[in-house]
């Protein structure tokens, strides 16, 4: 569990014409709230905040705010949809020893049986974790699984500490035959919407 | 080729192309996908010669899905017709796609060959685009 120490600032002006001034000022506008308490607006170095933020659920220690040190994870993070920089983040505060819910990245290792494919139908999953150590990732083994195996969230096994929030019967991993030709989404179906549609779309 | 099975009103004004995607800015479905970085209106024609050139390319082993659909009409006038009568008739189906979008996905084994087909299915398309691949974890 990575715990990023991050000083904060409070937010004193508001609206787009601040939010703008504050990311000229190579910050980012950020909202901190939970526990029932009055939401603080705070803003956030960028660049570390953008570093902290490649950790998937990293704790967020921040410095600076009126009632001293605050732990956060990351709830919700708005980015530029081009270029991908930082616009706003909502960061929810947690305490320590406090359960939440988070989602988990799904990672496959191992290689498949020689003719398998593998189709991987979730790469997140939620868990239940304590704020304070909450895994990185969640790793599927699929080495020697054969063709047609189904690894199905009851299956996977997960950290010390947490425990699936997620249905029991969710598909996460799946090895297909690759030999089979799978005709790519929308191939036969398009085609026969498009003679379809045609007719009537244009006989409006 | 994609075109609407019904449409409310056949005949219609052009889509505004001004700002960027509010949507369908990340990779869903598969492990890479075709982001626009320019607004464009991508016709029903274009986004078929992309997704030949995708799975022509890839062969078997992969799967491929569009996110874009063509649900906005353009008319044309007949050439050599003076101005008035009424509205031209409808010549393409086009898909009104702003900066950030993701168009089409793929998910094929080999990260090579998967950027090879999207790179030929980008040559097919009318705008810069670029090629994004799935970020697994980052907030």
């Amino acid at each position: 569990m990575s715990e990023v120490r991050i000083a904060a600032e409070p937010r004193t002006e508001f609206g787009k014409g601040a939010a703008r001034r504050t990311r000229r000022a190579g910050k980012v506008p950020a909202v901190l709230y939970g526990h029932g308490t009055d939401p603080q607006h705070i803003a956030l170095p960028g660049h570390e905040l953008m570093l902290a933020l490649k950790t998937p659920n990293v704790l967020l220690t921040l410095d600076g705010l009126g009632s001293g040190t605050e732990l956060a994870l990351p709830k919700d993070v708005q980015r530029d949809p081009v270029k991908g920089f930082l616009e706003h983040v909502d960061l929810l505060l947690v305490k320590r020893g406090e359960k939440v819910v988070v989602d988990l990245p799904v990672n496959v290792v191992g290689d498949v049986v020689p003719g398998g494919r593998i189709v991987q139908a979730e790469v997140q999953v939620s868990i239940e974790a304590e704020a304070t150590h909450i895994p990185e990732s969640v790793d599927v083994d699929v080495t020697g699984l054969a063709v047609d195996t189904q690894v199905l969230a009851k299956d996977l096994k997960l950290p010390s500490g947490a425990t699936l929030q997620a249905d029991e019967e969710t598909l996460i991993v799946q090895i297909v035959d690759a030999t089979v030709s799978t005709e790519p989404a929308g191939e036969a179906e398009g085609a026969a919407e498009a003679a379809e549609g045609e007719g009537e779309a244009e006989g409006e | 080729m994609l075109i609407p099975r019904k449409v409310k009103h056949r005949k219609q004004h052009h889509p505004k192309r001004r700002g960027m995607a509010k949507g369908g800015t990340k990779v869903t479905f598969g492990e890479y996908g075709i982001q626009a970085v320019e607004p464009a209106y991508v016709t029903n024609r274009q986004i078929e010669a992309a997704r030949i050139a995708m799975t022509r390319h890839i062969k078997r082993g992969g799967k491929v899905w569009i996110n874009i659909f063509p649900d906005r009409p353009l008319t044309k006038k007949p050439a050599e017709t003076r101005m008035g009568s009424g509205k031209g008739s409808v010549e393409w189906w086009v898909a009104n796609v702003k900066p950030g979008r993701v168009l089409f996905e793929i998910s094929y084994p080999n990260e090579q060959i998967a950027r090879e087909a999207l790179t030929r299915a980008i040559h097919k398309l009318p705008m810069k685009c670029k090629i994004v691949k799935r970020e697994v974890g980052e907030s």
